[in-house]
């Protein structure tokens, strides 16, 4: 079976004009209210900064030691552990969103589901703040659970289990945006498919991996990425579970800025933190998009 | 309804509503004017102590702005604005003030317009270079180790007792940003150093840290006050307004006046920003909040021992009530232009060499 080649679509004049018309406010805002606080955070982070001031001085000297100091072991260790942490969260959120999607979609009565959508909702609406508390209550140093850990052997002050915590913190936060993203592409999923490969003798679990995965695939990588971003940005997750031990990129990036007022050296982490998520996103959006061609 | 909206009429709702926006906009400026002021406070006992204060006056009504985290982090918030500035005074220390005087953002305080500055200690005032008074003491806190005695696993009787294994995950040590870093210059002094030779306290700093002990790195008061009341860790470094919120349900002992620990007391008081239209009635709050028996109010609500010299020192607050034999042998006061001037590296420091092995 050949590809059909696309070909580019030639877009008459007035089209043109409608276009502008619909994108230039949204356009403008962008430009506005995105394009021109990164500009300006690029600007910020090629200034010098004069220890004891607020931010750069003005006319501060030109430098890229804000990049430079950036180059070092500790600061590596930061941007993998925020990495680490997120890329676990975000592929074990997948994990149990989308078994949990499939469920709703086509395990439970539209009654049901409702009802679980509305919950999935108000999850995501609820504070994050709340449900940290919530999670440090019951699993933190503390929590109620604390007796049956240490019984088990686990020592809640180790740096594993802190890690695991902020783990758990940010898949509870995952699980209901990813869930309600894959919920769409679940729903356009025609469950006739399923059931024919299953009535030609494919067993259940064979008849989901051959067409459930595949045909979702799409929406599966959308909300890994979305998981993600989210995880990799998280701020208070890691502060109030991480107990001050771990630090993500986030809150080195708010100490830079809110507590030591170096401005330049925030907006240099700033940038190669954006610069490293681009990164991530591009590398697997290729993938899919190279996977998708073959 | 809003299928029934005309250009027309849109147009004319859009004009009266501007028109009932700028006219909020004078109400506002006149009422600022009256003496409306945006006072930047801290939570608690500190802020409920203002309200107090201000309450026993009818000059001046509040909008109440409570910091988040340390006294710096309202700076990048003025930084940003700068000149036009919201607030109208600031609560803070030697650490934001210096700050804020090296920006210039402070009224220059004439004694004639706050008469009650008589009656606080010359040598606390700050001053810029030229000599101005550029903020109002109205009390002295402390930032000193201490411990909740029923729940610590061993009476910490040195610094070095930090590191013995009983104590593992049981210190609450604060933030790097937390209290300019003095809990390193506590352990450098311990070691032999000081805030210009931090050597000595970076080294025991990261032997701390190997050792386990520290169970919790507060990040804000808050999570101070809920890791030691709640039994997270026991043991800790932080300001007078946090130990005495432990201090409420549970007993304390504060390492203030022990040969082995060194205090390190601040003042807290009131920084008076430039380009605001009510800094006359700023002011006269500002002195009527220092007077003796506001500044006694004041101590007694929120934990912080009173400047001036007419005000009654609660019982409660004798543990920062220093003789002057007392004071040389127990309290120390950093340079804090130095202190201040080495935020950054340390903040860094903390970052390469101490996180990683927490």
């Amino acid at each position: 079976m050949t590809k059909a080649k696309r070909q580019p679509v030639a877009i008459s004049i007035p089209d043109r004009r409608d276009a502008a018309l619909t994108l230039g406010p949204a356009l403008l805002v962008f430009a506005f209210g995105f394009l021109s606080p990164l500009i300006n955070l690029a600007i910020e982070s090629l200034k010098e900064f004069t220890p004891g001031r607020v931010g750069s001085v003005e006319n501060a000297a030109a430098t890229v030691q804000n990049y430079y100091e950036l180059a070092n072991q500790a600061f590596a260790s930061v941007l993998m552990t925020t990495f680490w942490i997120g890329g676990v969260a975000a592929i074990i959120g997948q994990l149990v969103a989308f078994p949990l999607a499939y469920f709703i979609v086509r395990r439970i009565s539209p009654r049901m589901r409702a009802l679980t959508l509305g919950f999935l909702i108000t999850l995501v609406l609820s504070s994050v703040l709340i449900k940290t508390y919530a999670i440090e209550l019951t699993f933190g140093s503390v929590g109620i659970f604390r007796p049956l850990l240490l019984t088990l052997g686990f020592s809640p002050n180790s740096r594993e289990y802190i890690n695991i915590v902020v783990t758990a913190g940010l898949v509870h936060s995952i699980i209901p945006v990813a869930t309600l993203t894959l919920i769409g592409a679940m729903q356009s999923i025609d469950p006739r498919l399923l059931d024919a490969a299953q009535s030609l003798g494919a067993p259940g679990w064979k008849a989901h991996l051959s067409i459930t995965l595949p045909l979702s695939f799409p929406a599966l990588i959308s909300s890994t990425l979305v998981s993600l971003t989210f995880a990799i940005s998280a701020f208070v997750i890691p502060m109030v579970l991480g107990r001050g031990r771990v630090l993500f990129i986030s809150n080195v990036i708010y100490t830079r800025f809110s507590d030591i007022a170096n401005y330049p050296s925030g907006a240099a982490i700033s940038l190669v933190m954006l610069a490293a998520a681009l990164a991530v996103v591009a590398v697997i959006t290729f993938a899919q998009a190279w996977k998708v061609s073959r | 309804m809003l299928h029934d909206m005309t250009r027309r009429r849109f147009l004319g709702s859009a004009a009266a509503a501007g028109i009932a926006g700028t006219m909020t906009g004078f109400a506002r400026s006149a009422a600022a004017g009256s003496g409306n002021l945006t006072a930047v406070e801290w939570g608690g006992d500190v802020v409920e102590a203002m309200k107090q204060i201000a309450a026993d006056q009818n000059a001046a009504t509040f909008n109440w702005v409570l910091h988040q985290g340390g006294a710096g982090a309202i700076l990048p918030k003025i930084k940003a604005v700068w000149p036009n500035v919201d607030y109208d005074y600031v609560a803070g220390w030697e650490g934001s003030f210096n700050s804020m005087v090296k920006e210039d953002w402070l009224e220059t305080i004439n004694p004639a317009d706050v008469p009650n500055l008589a009656n606080i200690p010359e040598k606390i005032i700050i001053r810029d270079g030229k000599g101005n008074i550029k903020a109002v003491p109205r009390a002295v806190g402390g930032m000193y180790f201490g411990s909740r005695t029923d729940t610590a696993p061993i009476a910490v009787k040195t610094i070095d007792d930090l590191l013995s294994p009983d104590l593992k995950g049981a210190i609450c040590w604060p933030g790097p940003t937390q209290s300019m870093m003095l809990q390193i210059v506590a352990l450098a002094l311990h070691a032999g150093g000081s805030e210009t030779n931090m050597e000595p306290g970076w080294k025991l700093m990261k032997e701390l840290a190997k050792s386990g002990n520290i169970g919790r790195v507060a990040i804000t008061d808050i999570d101070f006050t809920n890791s030691l009341t709640s039994g997270e860790t026991s043991v800790g470094f932080f300001a007078e307004p946090g130990w005495a919120a432990v201090a409420k349900n549970f007993p304390v002992t504060r390492f203030t006046k022990d040969t082995n620990f060194r205090a390190f007391l601040y003042q807290s008081g009131f920084g008076v920003l430039k380009n605001r239209s009510n800094t006359k009635a700023t002011l006269d709050f500002v002195n009527f909040a220092i007077s003796p028996d506001m500044n006694s109010l004041y101590a007694k609500v929120a934990g912080e021992a009173p400047l001036n010299s007419k005000a009654l020192t609660p019982d409660n607050l004798k543990h920062l009530s220093f003789t002057s034999d007392e004071f040389s042998s127990f309290v120390y006061v950093p340079d804090y232009n130095v202190v201040l001037e080495q935020q950054d590296a340390w903040s860094k420091r903390w970052e390469q060499d101490i996180a990683p092995l927490l």
